[in-house]
Protein backbone atom coordinates (compact mmCIF):
# COMPACT_ATOMS: atom_id res chain seq x y z
CA UNK A 1 0.00 0.00 0.00
CA UNK A 2 1.07 3.11 -0.62
CA UNK A 3 2.48 5.75 2.37
CA UNK A 4 0.89 8.62 0.85
CA UNK A 5 -2.62 8.71 -1.66
CA UNK A 6 -3.75 12.06 -2.92
CA UNK A 7 -7.16 11.38 -4.70
CA UNK A 8 -8.87 14.15 -6.81
CA UNK A 9 -7.42 16.86 -4.26
CA UNK A 10 -8.90 20.09 -4.87
CA UNK A 11 -7.72 23.43 -2.48
CA UNK A 12 -9.81 26.86 -3.58
CA UNK A 13 -9.13 30.09 -1.56
CA UNK A 14 -11.59 32.87 -1.61
CA UNK A 15 -9.49 35.69 -1.73
CA UNK A 16 -10.29 39.65 -0.97
CA UNK A 17 -10.52 41.74 -4.81
CA UNK A 18 -8.81 44.65 -4.04
CA UNK A 19 -10.20 47.87 -5.31
CA UNK A 20 -8.54 50.77 -6.86
CA UNK A 21 -7.81 54.09 -4.81
CA UNK A 22 -8.72 54.73 -1.08
CA UNK A 23 -12.41 54.83 -1.92
CA UNK A 24 -11.88 51.07 -3.40
CA UNK A 25 -10.31 50.31 0.21
CA UNK A 26 -12.67 52.05 1.71
CA UNK A 27 -15.25 49.90 -0.29
CA UNK A 28 -13.60 46.49 0.94
CA UNK A 29 -14.00 47.79 4.28
CA UNK A 30 -17.80 48.23 4.12
CA UNK A 31 -18.65 44.93 1.76
CA UNK A 32 -15.27 43.27 0.82
CA UNK A 33 -15.74 40.98 -2.57
CA UNK A 34 -14.21 38.25 -2.59
CA UNK A 35 -13.49 35.80 -5.44
CA UNK A 36 -12.33 32.23 -5.96
CA UNK A 37 -9.11 31.20 -6.57
CA UNK A 38 -8.47 27.47 -6.98
CA UNK A 39 -4.90 26.69 -6.56
CA UNK A 40 -4.53 22.87 -6.72
CA UNK A 41 -7.26 21.66 -9.59
CA UNK A 42 -8.15 17.28 -8.74
CA UNK A 43 -4.76 16.24 -8.34
CA UNK A 44 -3.94 12.17 -8.02
CA UNK A 45 -1.12 10.47 -7.19
CA UNK A 46 0.09 7.50 -4.88
CA UNK A 47 3.77 7.42 -3.31
CA UNK A 48 5.62 4.33 -1.69
CA UNK A 49 7.70 4.33 0.92
CA UNK A 50 11.30 5.01 0.34
CA UNK A 51 10.22 6.97 -2.43
CA UNK A 52 12.57 10.57 -2.99
CA UNK A 53 9.87 12.83 -5.37
CA UNK A 54 10.56 15.52 -6.51
CA UNK A 55 8.20 18.10 -6.14
CA UNK A 56 8.32 20.99 -9.02
CA UNK A 57 6.37 23.89 -10.76
CA UNK A 58 6.66 27.38 -10.74
CA UNK A 59 5.85 29.86 -8.41
CA UNK A 60 2.18 29.98 -7.61
CA UNK A 61 1.58 26.38 -9.65
CA UNK A 62 0.11 24.97 -6.21
CA UNK A 63 3.51 23.33 -4.88
CA UNK A 64 3.30 24.60 -1.03
CA UNK A 65 -0.38 24.30 -1.01
CA UNK A 66 -0.26 20.86 -2.07
CA UNK A 67 2.41 20.40 0.71
CA UNK A 68 0.66 22.44 3.72
CA UNK A 69 -2.65 20.33 2.70
CA UNK A 70 -0.54 16.96 3.27
CA UNK A 71 0.79 17.95 6.66
CA UNK A 72 -2.29 18.89 7.52
CA UNK A 73 -1.94 22.61 8.01
CA UNK A 74 -4.65 23.08 5.85
CA UNK A 75 -8.04 21.36 5.03
CA UNK A 76 -8.99 20.43 1.29
CA UNK A 77 -11.81 21.68 -0.30
CA UNK A 78 -12.70 18.61 -2.09
CA UNK A 79 -10.75 14.95 -2.23
CA UNK A 80 -9.37 12.91 0.07
CA UNK A 81 -5.93 12.36 1.36
CA UNK A 82 -4.07 9.47 3.18
CA UNK A 83 -0.59 9.98 4.68
CA UNK A 84 0.53 6.76 6.22
CA UNK A 85 -2.94 5.74 7.13
CA UNK A 86 -4.19 8.58 8.54
CA UNK A 87 -6.06 11.76 7.44
CA UNK A 88 -3.58 14.48 8.43
CA UNK A 89 -6.33 16.79 8.47
CA UNK A 90 -8.83 15.34 10.58
CA UNK A 91 -5.50 13.66 12.93
CA UNK A 92 -2.99 16.50 12.77
CA UNK A 93 -1.16 15.81 15.82
CA UNK A 94 -0.95 11.90 14.93
CA UNK A 95 0.42 12.94 11.71
CA UNK A 96 2.83 15.01 13.21
CA UNK A 97 4.22 12.20 14.94
CA UNK A 98 5.59 10.36 11.98
CA UNK A 99 7.02 13.04 9.99
CA UNK A 100 9.48 15.79 9.96
CA UNK A 101 9.34 19.22 7.61
CA UNK A 102 11.32 22.07 6.77
CA UNK A 103 9.79 25.32 5.59
CA UNK A 104 12.49 27.60 4.22
CA UNK A 105 13.60 29.99 5.83
CA UNK A 106 11.36 29.19 9.26
CA UNK A 107 13.60 27.70 11.81
CA UNK A 108 12.14 25.12 14.22
CA UNK A 109 14.58 25.70 16.71
CA UNK A 110 14.97 27.55 19.81
CA UNK A 111 16.41 30.93 18.62
CA UNK A 112 18.41 31.67 22.17
CA UNK A 113 19.47 28.64 23.08
CA UNK A 114 22.71 26.22 22.13
CA UNK A 115 21.37 23.91 19.28
CA UNK A 116 21.87 20.87 21.43
CA UNK A 117 18.86 22.16 23.89
CA UNK A 118 16.50 21.97 20.66
CA UNK A 119 17.11 18.34 19.68
CA UNK A 120 16.74 17.49 23.54
CA UNK A 121 13.07 18.70 23.35
CA UNK A 122 12.32 17.59 20.05
CA UNK A 123 13.29 14.51 21.73
CA UNK A 124 11.57 14.55 24.77
CA UNK A 125 8.60 15.83 22.52
CA UNK A 126 8.62 12.79 20.37
CA UNK A 127 8.97 10.51 22.44
CA UNK A 128 12.37 8.79 21.09
CA UNK A 129 14.49 6.77 23.54
CA UNK A 130 17.71 7.61 24.38
CA UNK A 131 19.19 4.94 22.76
CA UNK A 132 18.08 5.86 19.15
CA UNK A 133 17.97 9.33 20.13
CA UNK A 134 22.19 9.13 21.02
CA UNK A 135 22.45 6.81 17.61
CA UNK A 136 20.80 9.74 15.48
CA UNK A 137 22.48 12.08 17.07
CA UNK A 138 25.97 10.65 16.78
CA UNK A 139 26.00 9.92 12.99
CA UNK A 140 23.94 13.02 11.92
CA UNK A 141 26.88 15.12 13.29
CA UNK A 142 29.19 12.79 11.69
CA UNK A 143 27.52 13.31 8.08
CA UNK A 144 26.38 16.94 8.74
CA UNK A 145 29.19 17.86 10.67
CA UNK A 146 27.85 19.60 13.34
CA UNK A 147 30.47 19.08 15.88
CA UNK A 148 31.16 22.28 16.99
CA UNK A 149 28.05 23.47 16.47
CA UNK A 150 26.16 21.77 18.99
CA UNK A 151 26.40 24.63 21.67
CA UNK A 152 26.46 27.65 19.82
CA UNK A 153 23.11 29.30 20.48
CA UNK A 154 21.01 29.60 17.13
CA UNK A 155 20.72 33.17 16.62
CA UNK A 156 24.60 32.87 16.62
CA UNK A 157 24.80 30.30 13.42
CA UNK A 158 25.34 31.50 9.46
CA UNK A 159 22.66 30.25 7.12
CA UNK A 160 24.28 26.74 6.37
CA UNK A 161 25.08 26.41 9.72
CA UNK A 162 21.31 27.26 10.77
CA UNK A 163 20.03 24.69 7.61
CA UNK A 164 22.50 21.86 8.89
CA UNK A 165 21.29 21.59 12.08
CA UNK A 166 17.33 22.14 10.87
CA UNK A 167 17.85 19.16 9.15
CA UNK A 168 19.30 17.37 11.71
CA UNK A 169 16.51 18.46 13.73
CA UNK A 170 14.05 17.20 11.38
CA UNK A 171 15.48 13.68 11.06
CA UNK A 172 15.94 13.13 14.62
CA UNK A 173 12.51 11.20 15.61
CA UNK A 174 13.05 8.99 12.47
CA UNK A 175 9.82 10.19 10.52
CA UNK A 176 8.68 8.27 7.87
CA UNK A 177 8.04 10.93 5.48
CA UNK A 178 9.55 14.01 5.30
CA UNK A 179 8.45 17.43 3.48
CA UNK A 180 11.49 19.81 2.27
CA UNK A 181 9.96 23.07 1.55
CA UNK A 182 13.06 24.80 -0.47
CA UNK A 183 15.64 23.48 1.85
CA UNK A 184 18.55 24.80 0.00
CA UNK A 185 17.65 28.65 -0.72
CA UNK A 186 20.49 30.63 -0.17
CA UNK A 187 23.05 28.01 0.54
CA UNK A 188 26.56 27.81 -0.96
CA UNK A 189 27.36 24.44 -3.05
CA UNK A 190 29.16 22.89 0.01
CA UNK A 191 26.62 22.82 2.17
CA UNK A 192 24.37 21.92 -0.37
CA UNK A 193 26.03 19.15 -1.19
CA UNK A 194 26.48 18.36 2.09
CA UNK A 195 22.17 18.21 2.58
CA UNK A 196 21.87 16.16 -0.59
CA UNK A 197 24.20 13.64 0.68
CA UNK A 198 22.38 13.09 4.03
CA UNK A 199 18.87 13.25 2.56
CA UNK A 200 20.82 10.03 0.22
CA UNK A 201 22.51 8.66 3.14
CA UNK A 202 18.98 8.34 5.21
CA UNK A 203 16.74 7.18 2.83
CA UNK A 204 19.44 4.52 1.93
CA UNK A 205 19.62 3.49 5.74
CA UNK A 206 15.67 4.51 6.72
CA UNK A 207 13.41 3.91 3.95
CA UNK A 208 12.43 7.52 4.62
CA UNK A 209 9.96 8.99 2.14
CA UNK A 210 11.12 12.50 0.92
CA UNK A 211 9.01 14.94 -1.02
CA UNK A 212 11.12 17.79 -2.07
CA UNK A 213 9.96 21.20 -3.24
CA UNK A 214 13.34 23.21 -5.15
CA UNK A 215 13.61 26.22 -7.53
CA UNK A 216 17.35 24.50 -7.68
CA UNK A 217 16.52 21.69 -9.92
CA UNK A 218 20.23 20.47 -8.91
CA UNK A 219 18.69 19.24 -5.63
CA UNK A 220 16.44 16.73 -7.91
CA UNK A 221 18.82 15.67 -10.25
CA UNK A 222 20.53 14.99 -7.44
CA UNK A 223 18.06 13.42 -4.69
CA UNK A 224 15.09 12.38 -6.65
CA UNK A 225 14.44 9.57 -8.72
CA UNK A 226 10.84 10.41 -9.63
CA UNK A 227 9.42 13.69 -10.17
CA UNK A 228 5.92 15.53 -10.32
CA UNK A 229 6.23 18.56 -12.05
CA UNK A 230 2.66 20.71 -11.41
CA UNK A 231 1.55 23.72 -13.55
CA UNK A 232 -1.46 25.64 -12.47
CA UNK A 233 -2.93 23.49 -10.44
CA UNK A 234 -2.44 20.18 -12.29
CA UNK A 235 0.20 17.43 -12.66
CA UNK A 236 1.47 17.73 -16.19
CA UNK A 237 3.94 15.28 -15.00
CA UNK A 238 4.24 12.32 -12.99
CA UNK A 239 6.96 9.41 -13.34
CA UNK A 240 10.54 8.70 -13.29
CA UNK A 241 13.41 11.27 -13.59
CA UNK A 242 15.15 9.58 -16.60
CA UNK A 243 12.38 8.78 -17.98
CA UNK A 244 10.80 12.39 -17.94
CA UNK A 245 14.75 13.71 -19.31
CA UNK A 246 14.54 10.71 -22.41
CA UNK A 247 10.91 12.39 -23.29
CA UNK A 248 11.46 15.60 -23.07
CA UNK A 249 15.33 16.44 -23.02
CA UNK A 250 16.41 14.38 -26.60
CA UNK A 251 18.23 16.99 -27.58
CA UNK A 252 21.55 18.26 -26.91
CA UNK A 253 23.29 21.63 -26.56
CA UNK A 254 26.92 22.71 -28.18
CA UNK A 255 28.95 25.64 -28.19
CA UNK A 256 30.83 26.34 -31.29
CA UNK A 257 34.50 27.94 -30.96
CA UNK A 258 34.84 29.24 -34.19
CA UNK A 259 37.16 31.99 -36.79
CA UNK A 260 36.95 33.48 -39.87
CA UNK A 261 32.95 33.58 -40.04
CA UNK A 262 31.72 35.30 -42.56
CA UNK A 263 28.53 36.90 -41.92
CA UNK A 264 25.67 35.61 -39.35
CA UNK A 265 25.31 32.33 -39.92
CA UNK A 266 21.72 31.97 -38.83
CA UNK A 267 20.56 34.27 -42.03
CA UNK A 268 22.69 32.54 -44.64
CA UNK A 269 22.12 28.73 -43.50
CA UNK A 270 19.63 26.70 -42.94
CA UNK A 271 19.92 23.05 -40.46
CA UNK A 272 17.88 20.41 -40.50
CA UNK A 273 16.64 20.02 -36.60
CA UNK A 274 19.22 22.07 -35.35
CA UNK A 275 18.52 25.52 -33.91
CA UNK A 276 20.86 28.61 -33.77
CA UNK A 277 20.33 29.82 -30.42
CA UNK A 278 23.15 32.24 -30.06
CA UNK A 279 25.39 33.53 -32.59
CA UNK A 280 28.58 36.14 -31.72
CA UNK A 281 31.75 36.75 -33.53
CA UNK A 282 33.56 34.07 -32.28
CA UNK A 283 31.29 31.27 -30.99
CA UNK A 284 27.84 30.09 -31.86
CA UNK A 285 25.36 28.23 -29.54
CA UNK A 286 23.08 25.82 -30.89
CA UNK A 287 20.65 22.95 -29.68
CA UNK A 288 20.02 19.75 -31.42
CA UNK A 289 18.11 16.72 -31.88
CA UNK A 290 19.95 13.38 -31.45
CA UNK A 291 17.16 11.46 -33.37
CA UNK A 292 16.82 14.28 -36.26
CA UNK A 293 20.82 14.46 -36.86
CA UNK A 294 23.92 14.43 -35.74
CA UNK A 295 27.08 16.62 -34.62
CA UNK A 296 28.90 15.70 -37.57
CA UNK A 297 25.98 16.52 -40.29
CA UNK A 298 26.00 19.78 -38.35
CA UNK A 299 29.67 20.53 -38.40
CA UNK A 300 29.85 20.01 -42.58
CA UNK A 301 27.25 22.72 -42.98
CA UNK A 302 28.78 24.92 -40.74
CA UNK A 303 32.40 24.28 -41.65
CA UNK A 304 31.31 25.76 -45.41
CA UNK A 305 31.10 29.30 -43.60
CA UNK A 306 33.98 29.33 -41.09
CA UNK A 307 36.63 27.16 -39.69
CA UNK A 308 35.28 25.31 -36.00
CA UNK A 309 38.63 25.65 -33.80
CA UNK A 310 36.67 23.33 -30.75
CA UNK A 311 33.27 21.93 -29.22
CA UNK A 312 31.76 21.79 -25.97
CA UNK A 313 28.75 19.70 -26.18
CA UNK A 314 26.40 18.85 -22.54
CA UNK A 315 23.03 17.69 -22.90
CA UNK A 316 20.03 18.93 -22.12
CA UNK A 317 19.90 18.85 -18.03
CA UNK A 318 16.10 18.76 -16.17
CA UNK A 319 16.33 23.21 -15.93
CA UNK A 320 16.82 23.47 -20.11
CA UNK A 321 13.62 20.99 -20.18
CA UNK A 322 11.72 22.47 -17.94
CA UNK A 323 12.35 25.84 -19.53
CA UNK A 324 10.92 24.44 -22.87
CA UNK A 325 7.87 23.04 -20.86
CA UNK A 326 7.19 26.81 -19.21
CA UNK A 327 7.84 28.27 -23.01
CA UNK A 328 5.33 26.31 -24.34
CA UNK A 329 1.59 25.54 -24.22
CA UNK A 330 1.86 24.48 -20.86
CA UNK A 331 1.39 20.88 -21.62
CA UNK A 332 3.68 17.91 -22.31
CA UNK B 1 -3.82 9.64 32.77
CA UNK B 2 -0.29 8.71 31.13
CA UNK B 3 -1.34 11.70 28.53
CA UNK B 4 -1.79 14.42 31.05
CA UNK B 5 1.07 13.40 32.55
CA UNK B 6 2.94 13.20 29.53
CA UNK B 7 1.76 16.80 28.64
CA UNK B 8 2.54 18.41 31.88
CA UNK B 9 5.93 16.89 32.07
CA UNK B 10 6.44 18.35 28.77
CA UNK B 11 5.18 21.98 29.70
CA UNK B 12 7.30 21.78 32.46
CA UNK B 13 10.56 20.98 29.78
CA UNK B 14 8.95 24.44 27.34
CA UNK B 15 8.79 26.08 30.80
CA UNK B 16 12.66 24.99 31.49
CA UNK B 17 13.36 26.27 28.44
CA UNK B 18 11.66 29.77 28.37
CA UNK B 19 13.23 30.63 31.40
CA UNK B 20 16.95 29.60 30.02
CA UNK B 21 15.92 31.76 27.14
CA UNK B 22 15.09 34.52 29.36
CA UNK B 23 18.06 34.11 31.55
CA UNK B 24 20.48 34.77 28.77
CA UNK B 25 18.96 38.41 28.79
CA UNK B 26 19.96 39.51 32.27
CA UNK B 27 19.70 42.85 32.06
CA UNK B 28 16.42 42.79 30.80
CA UNK B 29 15.16 41.13 33.44
CA UNK B 30 16.22 43.45 35.57
CA UNK B 31 15.10 46.50 34.42
CA UNK B 32 11.97 45.17 33.53
CA UNK B 33 11.33 43.54 36.84
CA UNK B 34 11.91 46.73 38.84
CA UNK B 35 9.97 49.14 36.31
CA UNK B 36 7.27 46.74 36.66
CA UNK B 37 7.23 47.28 40.97
CA UNK B 38 7.72 51.07 40.19
CA UNK B 39 4.17 50.79 38.18
CA UNK B 40 2.74 48.99 40.78
CA UNK B 41 3.83 51.42 43.69
CA UNK B 42 2.30 54.38 42.14
CA UNK B 43 -1.57 52.29 42.47
CA UNK B 44 -0.37 51.43 46.27
CA UNK B 45 -0.06 55.07 46.83
CA UNK B 46 -3.40 56.23 44.82
CA UNK B 47 -5.12 53.18 47.27
CA UNK B 48 -3.53 55.14 50.34
CA UNK B 49 -4.40 58.26 48.55
CA UNK B 50 -7.63 57.41 48.77
CA UNK B 51 -7.85 56.24 52.39
CA UNK B 52 -6.71 59.02 53.93
CA UNK B 53 -10.39 60.73 52.75
CA UNK B 54 -12.04 58.07 54.33
CA UNK B 55 -12.09 55.45 56.77
CA UNK B 56 -12.97 52.13 54.74
CA UNK B 57 -14.35 51.35 51.75
CA UNK B 58 -18.04 48.96 51.22
CA UNK B 59 -16.65 47.39 55.08
CA UNK B 60 -13.37 47.13 53.80
CA UNK B 61 -9.83 49.29 55.53
CA UNK B 62 -6.94 50.11 54.16
CA UNK B 63 -4.91 46.92 54.95
CA UNK B 64 -8.09 44.67 53.92
CA UNK B 65 -7.81 46.22 50.38
CA UNK B 66 -4.06 45.52 50.58
CA UNK B 67 -4.36 42.29 51.61
CA UNK B 68 -6.57 41.44 48.28
CA UNK B 69 -4.35 43.78 45.82
CA UNK B 70 -1.60 41.74 46.90
CA UNK B 71 -3.69 38.20 46.69
CA UNK B 72 -4.14 39.41 42.85
CA UNK B 73 -0.70 40.51 42.58
CA UNK B 74 0.26 36.93 42.74
CA UNK B 75 -2.09 35.45 40.68
CA UNK B 76 -1.39 38.13 37.88
CA UNK B 77 2.44 37.87 38.74
CA UNK B 78 1.89 33.72 38.07
CA UNK B 79 -0.75 34.10 34.96
CA UNK B 80 1.48 37.11 33.39
CA UNK B 81 4.54 34.89 33.31
CA UNK B 82 2.63 31.43 32.44
CA UNK B 83 0.82 32.47 30.08
CA UNK B 84 2.01 35.56 28.25
CA UNK B 85 2.95 33.95 25.28
CA UNK B 86 -1.23 34.03 24.09
CA UNK B 87 -0.61 37.67 23.30
CA UNK B 88 2.05 36.94 20.63
CA UNK B 89 -0.16 34.31 18.56
CA UNK B 90 -1.58 37.17 16.57
CA UNK B 91 1.37 39.76 15.90
CA UNK B 92 4.17 37.08 16.01
CA UNK B 93 3.39 33.39 14.90
CA UNK B 94 0.84 34.28 12.78
CA UNK B 95 1.45 37.08 11.57
CA UNK B 96 5.48 36.15 11.04
CA UNK B 97 4.14 32.29 9.88
CA UNK B 98 6.00 30.81 12.47
CA UNK B 99 2.03 29.46 13.74
CA UNK B 100 2.95 26.72 10.90
CA UNK B 101 5.73 25.30 12.91
CA UNK B 102 3.79 24.92 15.60
CA UNK B 103 1.26 22.73 14.13
CA UNK B 104 4.23 20.87 12.83
CA UNK B 105 4.79 19.40 16.49
CA UNK B 106 3.42 16.40 17.95
CA UNK B 107 1.50 18.32 20.88
CA UNK B 108 -1.36 20.67 20.98
CA UNK B 109 -0.57 23.98 19.89
CA UNK B 110 -1.90 25.30 22.81
CA UNK B 111 0.88 23.76 25.55
CA UNK B 112 3.61 24.62 22.38
CA UNK B 113 2.40 28.75 22.48
CA UNK B 114 1.66 28.78 26.00
CA UNK B 115 5.08 26.67 27.18
CA UNK B 116 6.36 29.62 25.14
CA UNK B 117 5.62 32.22 27.18
CA UNK B 118 8.95 34.14 28.82
CA UNK B 119 7.27 37.33 30.52
CA UNK B 120 10.12 37.55 33.12
CA UNK B 121 9.19 41.45 34.22
CA UNK B 122 6.16 39.27 35.96
CA UNK B 123 8.35 38.36 38.23
CA UNK B 124 8.02 41.93 40.12
CA UNK B 125 4.52 41.45 40.36
CA UNK B 126 4.58 38.00 41.89
CA UNK B 127 7.09 39.38 44.58
CA UNK B 128 5.37 42.62 45.20
CA UNK B 129 2.45 40.18 45.94
CA UNK B 130 4.34 38.52 48.30
CA UNK B 131 5.57 41.37 50.15
CA UNK B 132 2.39 42.92 50.60
CA UNK B 133 0.92 39.72 51.53
CA UNK B 134 3.07 39.11 54.15
CA UNK B 135 2.77 42.32 55.65
CA UNK B 136 -0.74 42.57 55.59
CA UNK B 137 -1.67 39.19 57.18
CA UNK B 138 1.61 40.76 60.00
CA UNK B 139 -0.57 43.67 60.23
CA UNK B 140 -3.69 41.98 60.04
CA UNK B 141 -3.02 39.31 62.82
CA UNK B 142 -4.14 36.78 60.99
CA UNK B 143 -1.93 33.89 62.07
CA UNK B 144 0.03 32.39 59.17
CA UNK B 145 -0.79 28.56 59.16
CA UNK B 146 0.27 25.82 57.42
CA UNK B 147 -2.68 25.36 56.19
CA UNK B 148 -3.28 29.05 55.00
CA UNK B 149 0.15 29.23 53.23
CA UNK B 150 -0.71 25.66 51.68
CA UNK B 151 -4.72 27.60 50.78
CA UNK B 152 -2.67 30.71 49.47
CA UNK B 153 -0.19 28.79 47.20
CA UNK B 154 -3.38 26.79 45.71
CA UNK B 155 -6.29 29.26 45.26
CA UNK B 156 -3.54 31.58 43.95
CA UNK B 157 -2.39 29.23 41.17
CA UNK B 158 -6.11 28.28 40.63
CA UNK B 159 -6.56 32.35 39.75
CA UNK B 160 -4.11 32.31 37.72
CA UNK B 161 -5.33 29.43 35.44
CA UNK B 162 -8.47 31.27 35.98
CA UNK B 163 -6.81 33.99 34.22
CA UNK B 164 -5.03 32.12 32.03
CA UNK B 165 -8.53 30.55 30.53
CA UNK B 166 -9.92 34.23 30.29
CA UNK B 167 -6.94 35.04 28.20
CA UNK B 168 -7.27 31.55 26.07
CA UNK B 169 -10.49 31.91 24.98
CA UNK B 170 -10.08 35.34 23.84
CA UNK B 171 -7.09 34.52 21.89
CA UNK B 172 -9.02 32.93 19.46
CA UNK B 173 -9.05 36.44 18.28
CA UNK B 174 -5.82 35.96 16.52
CA UNK B 175 -7.30 33.63 13.80
CA UNK B 176 -9.31 37.16 12.66
CA UNK B 177 -6.75 39.96 13.59
CA UNK B 178 -3.25 40.22 13.88
CA UNK B 179 -3.58 42.89 16.74
CA UNK B 180 -5.10 39.86 18.91
CA UNK B 181 -3.06 40.95 21.75
CA UNK B 182 -4.91 44.58 22.05
CA UNK B 183 -7.54 42.84 22.39
CA UNK B 184 -6.99 40.14 25.13
CA UNK B 185 -5.20 42.88 26.67
CA UNK B 186 -8.33 44.96 26.93
CA UNK B 187 -10.26 42.04 28.61
CA UNK B 188 -8.17 41.26 30.97
CA UNK B 189 -7.91 44.39 32.17
CA UNK B 190 -11.56 44.34 33.75
CA UNK B 191 -9.73 42.05 36.29
CA UNK B 192 -8.91 45.54 37.98
CA UNK B 193 -12.53 45.58 39.35
CA UNK B 194 -11.59 42.91 41.25
CA UNK B 195 -8.97 44.28 43.31
CA UNK B 196 -11.75 46.11 45.07
CA UNK B 197 -14.61 45.09 46.66
CA UNK B 198 -17.71 44.17 44.44
CA UNK B 199 -20.22 45.72 46.60
CA UNK B 200 -19.12 49.19 45.69
CA UNK B 201 -20.24 48.68 42.13
CA UNK B 202 -23.60 47.99 40.69
CA UNK B 203 -25.37 44.76 39.23
CA UNK B 204 -23.95 45.48 36.37
CA UNK B 205 -20.53 44.94 36.61
CA UNK B 206 -21.04 42.68 39.57
CA UNK B 207 -22.40 40.22 37.07
CA UNK B 208 -19.09 40.87 34.59
CA UNK B 209 -16.83 39.90 37.20
CA UNK B 210 -18.29 36.84 38.76
CA UNK B 211 -20.23 35.47 35.59
CA UNK B 212 -19.17 36.70 32.34
CA UNK B 213 -15.37 37.31 33.60
CA UNK B 214 -15.27 35.45 36.76
CA UNK B 215 -12.19 37.80 37.82
CA UNK B 216 -13.69 37.72 41.61
CA UNK B 217 -12.56 33.87 41.85
CA UNK B 218 -9.00 35.18 41.22
CA UNK B 219 -8.58 36.72 44.16
CA UNK B 220 -11.66 38.69 46.08
CA UNK B 221 -13.81 35.29 47.14
CA UNK B 222 -10.17 33.68 48.35
CA UNK B 223 -9.28 37.12 50.19
CA UNK B 224 -12.77 37.02 51.74
CA UNK B 225 -11.95 33.60 52.59
CA UNK B 226 -8.57 34.40 54.15
CA UNK B 227 -10.06 37.71 56.52
CA UNK B 228 -12.58 34.76 57.69
CA UNK B 229 -15.90 36.56 55.93
CA UNK B 230 -16.78 34.33 53.60
CA UNK B 231 -15.66 30.79 53.75
CA UNK B 232 -17.67 28.62 50.93
CA UNK B 233 -17.39 30.85 47.68
CA UNK B 234 -13.87 30.59 47.66
CA UNK B 235 -14.05 26.23 46.50
CA UNK B 236 -15.72 27.23 43.50
CA UNK B 237 -12.80 28.91 42.34
CA UNK B 238 -11.08 25.37 41.34
CA UNK B 239 -14.48 24.22 39.35
CA UNK B 240 -14.76 27.93 37.63
CA UNK B 241 -10.98 27.39 36.71
CA UNK B 242 -11.81 23.66 35.01
CA UNK B 243 -14.99 25.03 33.37
CA UNK B 244 -13.14 27.77 31.80
CA UNK B 245 -10.53 25.87 30.38
CA UNK B 246 -12.83 22.92 28.91
CA UNK B 247 -14.87 26.21 27.03
CA UNK B 248 -11.40 27.29 26.30
CA UNK B 249 -9.57 24.16 24.84
CA UNK B 250 -13.10 23.62 23.04
CA UNK B 251 -13.60 27.34 20.95
CA UNK B 252 -9.46 26.83 20.54
CA UNK B 253 -10.02 23.71 18.72
CA UNK B 254 -12.84 25.66 16.84
CA UNK B 255 -11.36 28.08 15.62
CA UNK B 256 -8.14 26.41 14.37
CA UNK B 257 -10.27 24.06 12.19
CA UNK B 258 -11.70 26.97 10.50
CA UNK B 259 -8.83 28.75 10.23
CA UNK B 260 -7.77 26.15 8.76
CA UNK B 261 -9.68 25.54 5.88
CA UNK B 262 -9.70 29.26 4.68
CA UNK B 263 -5.83 29.25 4.17
CA UNK B 264 -4.20 32.21 4.99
Amino acid sequence: MAIIEVENLVKTYKILQKQDGLIGYFKNLVRPKYKELTAVKGINFNIEEGELVGYIGENGAGKSTTIKMLTGLLTPTSGKIVVNGIVPYEKRIENNKSIGAVFGQKTQLWWDLPVIESFRLIKQMYKLPDGEYRKNLKKFTQILELEELLDKQVKNLSLGQKMRCEIAATFLHNPKIVYLDEPTIGLDVFVKENIRKFIKDINREKKTTVILTTHDLKDIEDVCNRIILLDQGEIIYDGDKQKFKDIYGKYVFAELVVSNKNGKLSDTITLNGCEIVEETEKSIKIKFNHEETTIMQILNTISNHCVVEDIHMREAELEDILKEIYKGAHKC
Amino acid sequence: MTKVLDNIRLYGSFLKTSLKEMLVYRLDCIVGMTSQMVTQAVEIIFIWIVFQNTENLAGWNFMQIMLLYGITLLSVGIADFCFDALYDIGPKYIREGDFDKILLRPVHPLLSIIGGSKEFTSLGYFLLGLIITIIMLVKLAIPITIFLILKIVFFSIVGALIIGGINTICSISSFWTYRSNEFIWSVYQIYTFAQYPIDIYNGFIKFLITVILPFAFVAYFPTMNYLGWDIYLIYLSPIVAIVLWIIAVKVWNLALNKYRSTGN
